[in-house]
């Protein structure tokens, strides 16, 4: 380390210590440090984030900071193409640290910096965090004594690199080794960022895989897309079977959401389909919904076909054929099975439910559009035909739409009983 | 089911006393319909007839019928031969041996010795030219000169009754033949799909007519049987057999519509047993679909087959799908009872297994002479192979494991052939699946002593590999019997422990503190005892160990049995991990038995050898009484503990996800 840089450390180790004396005393948390005096190497910089918790009084005269705000704003403005991608940020990032040879302003620029990625849509992109790390000069932050690690040590200095990685963190992004490295060289070992990052790196890797039904990072645009994924996302069945009963007009208009032409996408079991073949015609079965799905930021609706719950004394028990098997015998002609005292499944709380026979989404959650699926699905299940169908459908999906929205809502229901009289005589009638 | 039970006195280990003279009628229907009461038994060849040898085929032919000639003066020695054997193994105590004069009686000693080189070289080396197994396995096709020549020997009708024009051999001599005609696998399966299910049908359940009809020309060979019961969508699920016969309007015949697959034969079968489903009227009126057997020819029209399978093994087989549309079949080619077929398959498949226990011995028997000629001359380090002790005890696992299914097939087969002896199926299913699994672990033995030249197709030792693959998975696949053993089993424990357990729960204080006092007594350490050595003991003593150590099993065997069936009752049927380990202690304590008995046997009767014998037999006595142990202490535990609940819940994740779980070891989540 040269001669001069170490009469710069010792200067703003000396304006720190009187800082952070002051923090102590006054009792206020880690985020409201009173400003540094400006010290060593650091530039001045200006309210970088209106809504950052930091907020500096400007150490120097407050031209300058709008100046260097004005010039790091530059430095992103659209590139001659246009285009606001990695490389481009890269530039900005490259052309910063060129054009700073003593990197003057650089926390103000990394704050910058942070809330432009999402637009340049390196937001994900560990290689651009690490390069924003680079920016800070190396070795100067680093605590020389106990008393600096005991001590905020720069904490405006740290509070930026606290912010980056917690960048990182709201994105998924995981630190690696390379960070890790560059943290070390800047901070050093007893310093906030480090701290984070070992958190960072203890709880992200038991967090990471902690869904057991992950969602993909990228949903699809496509309504029918994002509807089979979901509709694959709830049914456990390997074997089910997507099925579009209706794709949705191409065209972007508002008749989009006429009911007659939103999609239908519904999912059957071969284990479901043969369920729904044995049912009893006596019983009736439902349309059940909107329910919510969310995947992701997105939500989705759905319909359940579903039958009660046979009662008890009606439910057959199956009986195993005498000849049946060809080789082994399929039950044991014995004269004691397991009783009460054997019961392992006694203390099991279980809540038993109807069968469910097919699950739909739809741009629509009228009893038109879940009409169509019911008799998409009697394609494939004939004994649908037979059996009457009743539609209970709340009349709101849960969830609070946006006043334009209301006219797919479809009316307020009419009271129960006399609905399902009348969606039976319709099906009825749909069927005769 | 001889060797199961509570151990008390359940294992023949009581002296049995000589059963009484055979009855002068068949002593129970189910005797008679098998056909297998007191058969007149003939030996072949007769002594120092010439099987092979010089003669070749058509000699043998010749001795055959002049073994026909001497068949009833034979039959006459042979009872008088019965009568002494029994006496001397009764006062020897013989009671282990379930008959004294079947047991590994050798029908024709001989004959069959000489005739064996010249067949054996000649299948698995390619050098005879009358069976060239290499080419039959190549081609996929046994010529039919090769056929035909089986046909002149009468192989196509050996368990025929005589009075039909077969053979009319008892199961211990048919037993003996298989151990030769294993030699060539796709002829063996040929031969046994023909015989052992295709026309067994007719001789377990068929009319006199049907017999007299077509009996003397399956016999013959001039036709071949086959065994129709699987379907596209039926394995060993009866009820969900589509193929349909439906009665004409005139009731003169049934019409038949359906199609079987891998249908042994398919291609070359004139006669075909055909299970299908029928509307049988109930006695209580109602009508149901229930399974009829048929006996079909292929001249009744409509019977079309598929191109034969290209199979992994068995090459020479013929294997194929069979369609049967619209065919006509007369009501009197009905198979035992109109609905009745689902016996009659069950009991067609039950009889058809033991002989592979003699069949896979006859290979091992070879496989060992080959590789040992192999290991011997091959140098390597200046030492023979067979001087090392990795490949020494390859050598002893292969005999072992040859000595044991040959034991268990002759003690099933001499048991099979006992007049008025119980239903020997669960016998002859343990046999099945220990000869098939030590096929495969021998050949695969072998393959390793041999390294890469059992690899390669120049050699027969990658063909045998193939061929022996499919013995764990026809014939009812292992799992499915292992199934079948246990369950049958503990049906007739069961049936003996009901009374005990039901008063153990209602707590009956006497019978608790029996149990507890007897828990006590085994935790204490106890000597178990069922009198299968000492003074009167039917285990010689040099094989006392080893009788201990079956006697320990059985006991301890017993007692685990009825802790199951207290814990599980009717629903371990169910358990089927803990139903393959008794399964698995089942056939290790019917192997002891066997072994043991024979071991026995060798050694009163002084025969050349016997102190191998002996060694073979403890080695596997030993062996099977530590695996038996362990596998009881599993049965003792609950699921938690001895890993099924594990397995259980690992191979749910898996089949619910339908792939491997686990991320790649270079995943890393930084």
């Amino acid at each position: 380390m040269s001669w001069a840089q170490a009469i710069l450390l010792a200067r703003g180790a000396s304006r720190g210590w009187g800082g952070i004396c002051s923090t102590a005393l006054t009792g206020a948390p880690f985020s409201q440090v009173p400003p540094q005096a400006p010290r060593g190497l650091r530039c001045s910089a200006a309210a970088h984030n209106p809504d950052s918790s930091l907020v500096p009084h400007p150490p120097e005269p407050p031209r300058r900071p709008v100046k260097a705000l004005a010039v790091h704003e530059e430095l992103f403005r659209p590139a001659l193409d246009g285009a606001r991608n990695k490389a481009n940020f890269v530039r900005a990032v490259q052309n910063f640290t060129e054009y700073n040879v003593h990197k003057r302003g650089h926390v103000d620029f990394i704050y910058l910096a942070l809330r432009k990625m999402r637009e340049y849509g390196v937001e994900r992109d560990l290689s651009v965090y690490n390069l924003l790390l680079d920016i800070f000069p190396k070795e100067v932050f680093r605590p020389r004594n106990i008393f600096h690690s005991i001590f905020l040590h720069y904490p405006r200095q740290q509070e930026c690199g606290i912010a980056v990685l917690e960048q990182m963190e709201n994105h998924g992004v995981m630190p690696n080794k390379e960070t890790e490295f560059l943290l070390l060289q800047i901070f050093g070992r007893k310093s906030y960022p480090m701290l984070k990052l070992v958190r960072m790196k203890l709880w992200f890797t038991r967090f990471k895989n902690i869904n057991p039904f992950p969602v993909p990072r990228d949903l699809p645009q496509d309504p029918v897309d994002l509807a089979s994924l979901a509709l694959q996302h709830m049914e456990p069945d390997l074997s089910a079977r997507v099925t579009t009963y209706q794709m949705p007009l191409l065209k972007d208009s508002p008749d989009a959401m006429d009911p007659t032409e939103t999609h239908i996408v519904g999912i059957q079991s071969p284990e479901q389909q043969s369920a729904l073949a044995r049912h009893d015609p006596a019983r009736p079965i439902f349309v059940e919904g909107p329910f919510s799905l969310w995947l992701r930021d997105k939500c989705v609706y759905y319909h359940i076909l579903r039958a009660d719950l046979l009662p008890p004394e009606e439910r057959e028990v199956e009986e195993i054929p005498e000849e049946w098997n060809i080789y082994y015998p399929m039950q044991l002609d014995l004269a004691y099975g397991r009783s009460s005292w054997d019961d392992y499944e006694f203390n099991i709380d279980e809540v038993e439910e109807g069968p469910v026979f097919a699950i739909c989404v739809a741009g629509a959650h009228d009893q038109a559009t879940l009409a169509k699926w019911i008799q998409g699905l009697q394609e494939t299940n004939p004994a649908l035909a037979r059996i009457p169908v009743v539609f209970r459908l709340s009349g709101s999906s849960g969830e609070l739409l946006p006043s334009s929205s209301e006219l797919e809502e479809p009316p307020p229901p009419p009271p129960e009983g006399q609905e399902e009289e009348d969606s039976q005589q319709r099906q009825q009638q749909g069927q005769s | 089911m001889t060797a199961f039970g509570k151990g008390r006195g359940c294992l023949t280990a009581v002296p049995r006393p000589p059963p009484p003279p055979p009855p002068p009628s068949s002593p129970s229907n189910s005797r008679a319909a098998r056909g297998r009461g007191r058969r007149p038994r003939r030996r072949i060849g007769g002594r120092g007839g010439g099987w092979g040898g010089a003669g070749g085929w058509r000699h043998r032919r010749r001795e055959i019928e002049a073994a026909g000639r001497r068949q009833q003066q034979q039959q006459e020695r042979l009872r008088g031969q019965h009568e002494r054997l029994w006496a001397l193994l009764v006062l020897g105590g013989g009671a282990l041996l379930p008959r004294p004069s079947g047991l590994h009686r050798d029908p024709a000693p001989a004959a069959h010795q000489s005739a064996e080189p010249s067949f054996r070289q000649g299948a698995l080396l390619g050098q005879d030219p009358e069976v060239d197994s290499r080419k039959i396995d190549q081609e996929g096709k046994i010529p039919d000169e090769t056929l035909e020549k089986l046909k002149s020997l009468g192989l196509f009708g050996m368990q025929v009754p005589e009075e039909y024009g077969g053979l009319g051999l008892s199961n211990t001599m048919y037993a003996r033949l298989a151990e030769v005609i294993g030699l060539d696998a796709s002829i063996a399966v040929t031969l046994a799909a023909h015989q052992s299910i295709g026309l067994k049908g007719i001789i377990l359940a068929g009319s006199k007519e049907q017999k007299a009809r077509y009996l003397p020309r399956l016999a013959s060979g001039e036709h071949v049987a086959a065994f129709c019961l699987t379907e596209p969508a039926s394995g060993s699920d009866a009820a969900s057999i589509r193929t349909r016969a439906t009665l004409s309007a005139d009731k003169s015949h049934y019409v038949l519509n359906g199609s079987k697959v891998w249908i042994t034969n398919g291609g070359l079968a004139n006669v075909f047993t055909v299970f299908a489903k029928t509307e049988v009227v109930d006695s209580d009126g109602s009508v149901k679909d229930k399974i009829t057997a048929f006996i079909v020819e292929r001249d009744f029209g409509g019977v079309t087959n598929g191109k034969p399978e290209d199979k992994m093994g068995i090459r020479g087989s013929n294997t194929c799908e069979v369609h049967f549309e619209n065919t006509r079949v007369p009501v009197e080619n009905v198979l035992g009872e109109v609905g009745g077929g689902f016996k009659v398959a069950v009991n067609i498949l039950n009889s058809g297994r033991f002989s592979m226990g003699s069949m896979v011995a006859g290979m091992l028997k070879k496989l060992i002479e080959m590789t040992a000629e192999y290991a011997c001359t091959r140098k390597q380090f200046n030492r023979n192979l067979s001087e090392f002790g990795l490949i020494q005890e390859k050598f002893a696992l292969m005999a072992q494991k040859a000595y044991v299914m040959e034991s268990m097939a002759y003690l099933t087969a001499a048991m099979l052939d006992a007049p008025g002896f119980p239903d020997c199926s669960i016998e002859a299913a343990m046999v099945k699946v220990f000869s098939s699994e030590g096929a495969w672990t021998c050949v695969s033995e072998a393959l390793q002593i041999l390294g890469s030249s059992g690899y390669a197709r120049d050699y027969p030792y990658e063909r045998l590999l193939r061929d022996s693959r499919i013995l764990l998975i026809f014939e009812g696949t292992n799992e499915i019997l292992r199934m079948y053993i246990a369950l049958t089993g503990l049906q007739h424990a069961g049936r003996i422990l009901t009374a005990r357990v039901k008063e153990l729960k209602r707590g009956n204080v006497t019978t608790i503190m029996e149990t507890v006092g007897q828990r006590l007594r085994d935790s204490l350490g106890r000597t178990v005892d069922l009198g299968l050595t000492g003074k009167l003991g039917v285990v010689h003593p040099s094989l006392v160990d080893g009788a201990h150590k079956l006697e320990e099993n059985v006991y301890y065997f017993g007692r685990s049995v009825e802790t199951l069936l207290l814990r599980f009752g009717k629903t371990i049927v169910e358990e089927q991990l803990v139903l393959k380990r008794v399964a698995n202690v089942l056939i290790n304590l019917y192997g002891m038995t066997a072994v043991l008995s024979r071991a026995s046997r060798s050694i009163r009767l002084g025969l050349r050898d016997q102190d191998h014998e002996v060694l073979l037999a403890n080695i596997f006595c030993s062996e099977a009484y530590h695996q038996n142990l362990f596998t009881l202490s599993q049965l003792d535990k609950h699921s938690p503990e001895n890993l099924d609940d594990m397995v259980k819940k690992v191979s749910q994740q898996i089949l619910e996800k339908r792939a491997y779980i686990c991320t790649h070891p270079l995943d890393r989540t930084s």
